[in-house]
């Protein structure tokens, strides 16, 4: 593990705990921003050069934009109120362990033995350039990226529907629904 | 000999019904036309089959498979042999040419397409009763045409009484089907199949236990008085009269309520596997003839007069069954259904002339009004009573004279009496008919407004089975026996016999209508002396001999308290009791878990964490 | 241990931590971000995944959990919004009609 990944994985893990502890919102959310950053130059350092873009672009651009747009634009304090108790913070920690080990043991124990070469063959040879991703997507992955675009579309309009004001008039006005009576 | 044509004869019936519904709710005017057009389409097929039929051959044809088991093979099979084809004739033609005075007589009905649907299903039902070929098709048709029978008997539903009538009807024919399958059960144990040409072979028939045989058949002929209304489930046919009148022509005199016979004439073999059957059959029918006789004389109902009349009739054919001359008692079923047919359509005629008058006593005079109707009216009266050339003679006469022949060893020396029995039914039959008659067509007319002649769509079919009436026995007299000697046994009649003979044999018609005559016309007031000393008669005769009170009182009377006490006991404490204990169990632990939907997202999540948490845990490898 | 196979060990982690927010946090825009991360945690797994067996496949996969994402996030926060609007708070304590 190279001195790069390494403080990236610090980083990456430290701003998730951020995420988690800070009790202003506004604050998570910057922490966040450096967390999907961090992932970023994971993925870089992988060699997954388009994806490291996209999170940059999608994630820690546009998503992070529109979660801050909504703080600021509810205005909202930090969390108030009491806390949540001791012995369930202590719960959840416990459960959040049992999961982490009953994943990771498994998955880490199924890769430990492979053989050094082939995996560095493995890591050259699926370099995620914009070309070989582009290939993949316009060829084998062309129905499912179709059907993305129309995901992406039912959200834009699912989601003007919802934030739409209640008082704002839905229903089409009299003599509209041109024909039907 | 597989043919399409046998299938047609089914299914063009059925399609007829279906259409006849859907095709009439758009033009009311079309569903009768299409109806009879299906019927009479039907006639012309089984004309054609009975034309093909030579010998002993006979047609089959596999409708569908129905039951596939292992080793039970049930196809949907229907089978044409000469006593098929006597039935379906009667079927199909009668029921033309009531399909065609239905047309005229339902004119003014608001649901004719419905009264049409009814009639042509009911064809088709009993086309497969007469057709199938194993005791489950036959079965088929036989739930078909009560389930027909108890749609147009309620067919005017929004009166009570009518609705309630086509409830007893169907009620007291699901007692007799208990008899139809109790006797199919045993049937198929003993012999291993159910189908009718198998089933009559002498050495199928051998495999039965003689107790079983004596159980099957007793079974069998419960099944038959249950449809052919016979003692003790007879008294659902005379309230069947609250249908329109061609239903009852078509389906309470011509032919449902001869599937009875069929049944016997089908299953002798079984009929016959134990001595005492036929002699039970004997007595019932005879009981039954006299009571139904004794009530018709009282009654002042045209219709139930003649309803009663088809009770005694079916008590007449029934004898022919106990003495094992069965195509006797399908000559009188034919005679049976041409004369019945006529009279019920004739007094439908008087009924629909007279502006829905049924009772007698507001008739009278009709003669010189309904000319056309009192002539086949009374035409079909001199073949009912049994005089010389008339249908009913030659039929009537068959009967007397195969109880003449009658051996049984259970009749003892009763023979004789039953003979006389009968005689005297024969003679009190035409004189109740004789009654009706000059109640309704002579005299002065008692009623209100103007009476009139039906149309002609309906005199013309009942003049039709006037003729019938008139000549049918004539004619079918010679053939008749030795036609279905193949699929019945032989009878041993020359019935007829010469002019002698003829004079001879009316002479009980000839006395009844004598007798009517004189009391009614010549002499009314010795009438009312009879009358005032024969009063307990009278009661019990138009009390219709309290049977209705008398079944009531063993049957359904024991079966409400034993209601009640269910209700009251059983329900009360034990259901309920029970029902509330579990209501209570599952809403005390409701409540327990409803504490767990807390509406709290975090909790929810937390939850799923720990489910989560647990699954991986016990099902992912962890090495 | 492996470099790419500490890469899964570091995914899992961040999820574990994504979802003990979730179990923690009352702010519901707070755990929408729980969720990204989340979302993440398993997109790095992907991308390790793709190395491991050489591949392309595990990448794409990434392309398409971003494009959910994109879309939930717009649902998201349209929601959070509404309900915002309704009960003047995002604290899910307070949105919690939906028990017995």
């Amino acid at each position: 593990m190279s001195f790069m990944e390494f403080v990236l994985a610090a980083i990456g893990i430290a701003s998730a705990i951020g995420v988690v502890g800070f009790r202003n919102p506004l604050s998570s959310a910057f922490s966040l921003i450096v967390h999907l950053l961090a992932i970023a130059g994971l993925y870089a350092l992988l060699g997954a050069h388009f994806l490291a873009v996209s999170q940059v672009v999608v994630y820690a651009g546009a998503i992070m934009v529109l979660v801050l747009f909504v703080l600021m634009l509810l205005n909202l304090k930090s969390e108030s109120g009491r806390r949540i108790g001791i012995v369930r913070s202590a719960l959840t920690v416990g459960i959040g362990l049992v999961i982490f080990l009953s994943i990771s043991a498994p998955m880490l124990a199924q890769f430990a033995d492979l053989p050094q070469a082939t995996l560095e063959q493995n890591i050259k040879s699926s370099e995620g350039g914009v070309k070989a991703i582009g290939e993949l997507l316009y060829s084998q992955y062309m129905v499912q990226f179709e059907l993305s675009s129309l995901v992406l579309l039912v959200g834009v309009v699912g989601a003007v529907m919802l934030a739409k004001r209640k008082n704002v008039q839905l229903m089409p006005r009299e003599g509209g629904m041109g024909g039907v009576k | 000999m597989e043919d399409t044509r046998l299938a047609l004869v089914v299914l063009v019936p059925l399609v007829g019904a279906i259409l006849s519904y859907v095709l009439g709710r758009a033009a009311p005017r079309i569903a009768g036309i299409l109806a009879t057009a299906a019927v009479a389409t039907s006639f012309c097929f089984v004309v054609s089959l009975w034309q093909a039929l030579e010998g002993g051959q006979t047609f089959s044809f596999t409708l569908s498979s129905w039951l596939s088991f292992s080793n039970i093979k049930l196809p949907l099979e229907i089978y044409f042999d000469k006593l098929s084809a006597v039935m379906c004739l009667v079927v199909t033609g009668v029921g033309s040419l009531i399909h065609l005075y239905s047309i005229g007589y339902m004119a003014h009905d608001e649901s004719r397409p419905r009264f049409f649907s009814y009639l042509n299903l009911f064809i088709a039902s009993m086309l497969i009763l007469v057709l199938g070929k194993s005791l489950p098709v036959i079965f088929i048709g036989w739930e078909g045409v009560g389930l027909c029978s108890y749609l147009l008997i309620g067919f005017w539903y929004t009166n009570p009484d009518f609705a309630s009538a086509g409830r007893k009807a169907f009620v007291m024919n699901r007692i007799g089907d208990l008899g139809f399958i109790v006797a199919m059960a045993i049937l198929y144990h003993s012999c291993g199949s159910l189908d009718i040409t198998v089933l009559n072979r002498p050495e199928v028939l051998a495999r039965i236990p003689s107790e079983m045989g004596f159980i099957a058949g007793i079974a069998l002929f419960l099944a038959a008085t249950g449809k052919s209304a016979q003692l003790p489930l007879f008294t659902w046919l005379p309230d069947a009269m609250a249908g329109p009148t061609p239903v009852s022509a078509l389906i309470h005199a011509a032919t449902m309520v001869t599937a009875g016979i069929y049944l016997m004439a089908r299953m002798f073999g079984v009929i016959e596997l134990a001595p005492l059957v036929p002699a039970i059959i004997l007595w019932t029918a005879l009981a039954t003839s006299a009571i139904a006789a004794i009530i018709a004389i009282s009654q002042n109902d045209i219709k139930k007069v003649l309803a009663y009349s088809t009770v005694s009739q079916l008590g007449f054919m029934f004898l022919a069954v106990g003495v094992g001359a069965y195509s006797v008692a399908l000559f009188h079923v034919v005679t049976h259904a041409f004369f019945k047919a006529c009279l019920f359509m004739s007094a439908g005629s008087v009924i629909h002339g007279c502006h829905h008058e049924q009772d007698m006593r507001r008739m009278g005079g009709l003669a010189k009004s309904m000319p056309l109707t009192c002539l086949s009216y009374g035409a079909a009266t001199l073949a009912i009573a049994g005089i010389a050339p008339f249908a009913g003679y030659f039929s009537k006469h068959a009967i007397l004279e195969s109880l003449a022949h009658a051996h049984n060893p259970y009749l003892h020396s009763y023979g004789e009496l039953i003979g006389l029995g009968a005689t005297a039914i024969a003679i009190c039959t035409a004189f109740y008919m004789t009654r009706s008659f000059i109640l309704t067509f002579l005299g002065s007319y008692r009623g209100e407004g103007h009476p009139h002649e039906a149309p002609m769509v309906m005199t013309a079919p009942v003049l039709v089975l006037a003729v019938l009436s008139v000549v049918g026995g004539l004619v079918l007299n010679h053939g008749f026996f030795t036609y279905l000697q193949g699929p019945l046994p032989p009878v041993a009649t020359h019935s007829g016999g010469g002019i002698l003979g003829s004079v001879l044999g009316s002479v009980p018609g000839l006395i009844g209508i004598a007798a009517a005559y004189a009391l009614f016309i010549v002499t009314p007031a010795v009438k009312d002396q009879i009358r005032k000393v024969l009063w307990v008669g009278e009661k019990v005769s138009s009390g219709k001999f309290f049977l209705d009170e008398i079944l009531g009182l063993l049957v359904i009377a024991p079966f409400r308290g034993l209601s009640v006490v269910v209700s009251r006991v059983l329900d009360q404490s034990v259901s309920i009791g029970t029902g509330n204990a579990i209501g209570g169990i599952s809403r005390a632990v409701g409540e327990l878990t409803c504490r767990v939907t807390t509406g709290q997202v975090s909790t929810y999540v937390l939850w799923m964490f720990a489910s989560a948490a647990f699954l991986l845990y016990c099902f992912l490898p962890v090495r | 241990m492996d470099p790419i196979t500490s890469y899964l060990g570091i995914a899992c982690l961040l999820f574990t931590i994504g979802g003990i927010g979730l179990c923690l946090r009352r702010n519901a825009i707070v755990l929408f971000m729980c969720v990204e991360m989340m979302l993440n945690a398993v997109n790095l797994a992907f991308v390790a995944f793709s190395k491991i067996h050489g591949n392309l496949d595990g990448q794409v996969a990434v392309f398409f959990v971003m494009v959910i994402a994109a879309a939930e996030s717009a649902i998201g926060l349209a929601i959070i919004l509404s309900v915002f609007r309704s009960v003047a708070s995002i604290e899910t304590t307070d949105a919690a009609e939906l028990k017995w």
